[in-house]
């Protein structure tokens, strides 16, 4: 009888905390209407700058600021001709690329001077330097250093975004906590183990954080790159069109960039986001 | 569950302070847990009952004395992977359901992976949470945690579980049921425990054995056994409370005796 009192209590407990996943989960409706609402707040912005952009043509000259809907279709030529793809894909190229290797030396890096006093201040001083280093100028070191070639856009983009990565890891692997690797420890965790299911997850909003900076950096610098004598790639046609004076031309590859990008970091990157840190209730502070 | 309990033989433990000088912390302490039953270690906030239970597992080294797990399979000085551990706050792994949390205790104690769905099952079904075994644990209450917790410990179906003040972050009553249900738990496995906590009436009614430390630093005081057997015991019993009375005096004479000296 005392047993059976004992589970049912339990039960009840864990009743408890069915019912407050159901409040968090449940009503559909309310899921669908705020996800609505978010979505039309973001294209109600971008509307909003396309509003701005109209009016400010109605009073200077097209080839000053050319008419929205006339770059749209500049756009449009653009992406119907193939050229896009080529040129787009050869700056994804270098930016995925130059974004990867800074990403494979950096993590290490930035867990070891984040575990290891010594490390951390042998290292320090550079990385520091590094992050206060503009992108322009790595820009124009590499291409001296490695020539115009696509070795050079690598290396630019790579060690622009370097030090920031390793730094957003390094002060993450600080906070990591230390009650979670004793437990490790008294468990008996194997060192890989150690690093795959109890610090990197630690570290995943750090390094989600630092390659959307990273991507916004390596971005800039492989148009600039491109700009020094390369013969494709998006920051080359921005070149040709300024080569011409055509303001069209540099704002339709701008718009095809900038929508590349916002595809990147919304959809990727934001769907990257939402399934390592499904985990994690979301701090919802103004919903009642 | 084979014969298992904990031989600590004159434990010393100093810890240098940030000016440089030792602090002793441990005092040659010895003590027998019981055998297959629950001891729980009794004494103040601070006097090292965290450390000694973490030298026990082999977070911390001693700077003298031995710590032995005896057993069927014969004295363990090293410490052995036979432990399992429960802490105060739950320390799971939140990125991780409750069932990865179990399998993180077992991948690391090396249990073949074809006993790990069984073990899950019937461990989690023992602290009543089969059901949320798919959950991640940011989704479940503070006592749900620390029962998962509790699971962990289980699991790795140790010979000694090392428990440090489970329940004394939860509310009063999640606390009390917790209580009810881990001594009924470890008694159904027979689980050799040792319990840290500084609460004279959760000792009473978990410890089989009771070893009261002195403050820092510590040595044992005092070391009694609990005449009412693990599921006979009720808060509101005479008998409980006798023995309640009992514990809570040889608290207040060893706290006059360390006023006097
Ligand atoms: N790693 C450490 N370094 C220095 N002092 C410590 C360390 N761990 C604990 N102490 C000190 O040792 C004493 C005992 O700590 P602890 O074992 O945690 O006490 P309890 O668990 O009984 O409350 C405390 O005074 C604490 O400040
Ligand atoms: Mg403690």
């Amino acid at each position: 009888m005392a047993q059976q009192q004992k589970t049912l209590s339990v039960q009840a407990e864990a009743a408890a905390g069915a019912g407050s996943l159901g409040a968090l989960s449940g009503a559909g409706g309310d899921r669908a209407r705020e996800a609505a609402m978010e979505i039309g707040l973001r294209v109600g912005s971008i509307a909003t700058l396309i509003l701005i952009w109209w009016a400010l043509s109605l009073f200077f000259p097209p080839t000053l600021i050319p008419r929205p809907w006339d770059t749209f279709a500049e756009v449009a030529e653009i992406v119907s001709t193939g050229n896009f793809f080529a040129e787009m894909g050869a700056t994804l190229r270098r930016v995925a690329v130059g974004f990867a290797i800074a990403m494979v030396l950096s993590v290490p890096l930035g867990i070891l001077m984040g575990t290891l006093r010594s490390l951390e201040s042998f290292f320090e001083p550079p990385v520091i330097l590094g992050l206060t280093m503009p992108g322009l100028i790595w820009a124009v070191l590499m291409i001296m250093f490695f020539g115009l070639n696509e070795t050079s856009a690598y290396a630019a983009v790579a060690v622009t975004i370097f030090p920031m990565l390793a730094i957003s890891i390094w002060q993450g692997t600080k906070s990591i906590d230390k009650d979670l690797i004793d437990m490790s420890k008294a468990f008996h965790a194997r060192p890989w183990s150690k690093v795959v299911d109890v610090i990197l997850p630690q570290l995943v909003s750090h390094i989600l954080a630092a390659v959307r900076y990273g991507l916004g950096l390596a971005w800039k610098v492989v148009v600039v790159v491109e700009m020094f004598g390369f013969s494709n790639g998006v920051g080359y046609q921005v070149v040709r069109g300024f080569n011409v004076f055509s303001m069209k031309t540099v704002l339709a590859w701008t718009i095809t960039f900038l929508v590349v990008m916002i595809v990147i970091e919304f959809g990727i990157i934001g769907w990257l986001e939402r399934v390592v840190t499904q985990w994690r209730p979301r701090v919802e502070a103004w919903r009642r | 569950m084979d014969m298992a309990y904990v031989h600590v033989d004159g434990a010393v433990k100093f810890f240098s302070r940030e000016d440089g000088a030792g602090m002793l912390v441990l005092d040659h302490v010895s003590f027998d847990t019981k055998e297959n039953g629950v001891t729980c270690l009794l004494g103040p906030s601070g006097c090292g009952k965290s450390t000694l239970l973490n030298a026990i597992s082999g977070l911390e080294r001693l700077e003298q004395g031995r710590v032995e797990v005896v057993s069927d399979h014969g004295r363990a000085t090293t410490l052995s992977p036979q432990l399992g551990y429960v802490f105060q706050d739950p320390r799971l792994l939140n990125w991780k359901r409750v069932e990865d949390n179990l399998i993180f205790a077992l991948k690391g104690m090396e249990v073949p992976q074809a006993e790990w769905k069984e073990r899950i099952h019937k461990y989690l079904g023992m602290v009543g949470l089969l059901e949320f075994r798919k959950q991640y644990p940011l989704y479940l209450s503070g006592g749900m945690r620390q029962r998962v917790g509790l699971a962990r410990g289980l699991v790795i179906e140790p010979e000694v579980l090392l428990m440090d003040e489970p329940f004394s972050k939860l509310d009063q009553f999640t606390a009390r049921k917790l209580r009810e249900d881990t001594l009924a738990i470890c008694a159904r496995l027979r689980q050799t425990a040792l319990l840290v906590t500084h609460d004279v009436e959760e000792a009473a009614y978990m410890g089989d054995r009771i070893v009261i430390l002195s403050a820092r630093p510590a040595h044992v005081a005092e070391i009694l056994d609990n005449p009412l057997p693990p599921l006979e015991r009720e808060l509101d019993d005479f008998g409980f409370i006798e023995f309640k009375k009992r514990l809570l005096q040889s608290v207040l004479k060893l706290m006059e005796e360390e006023v006097r000296a």
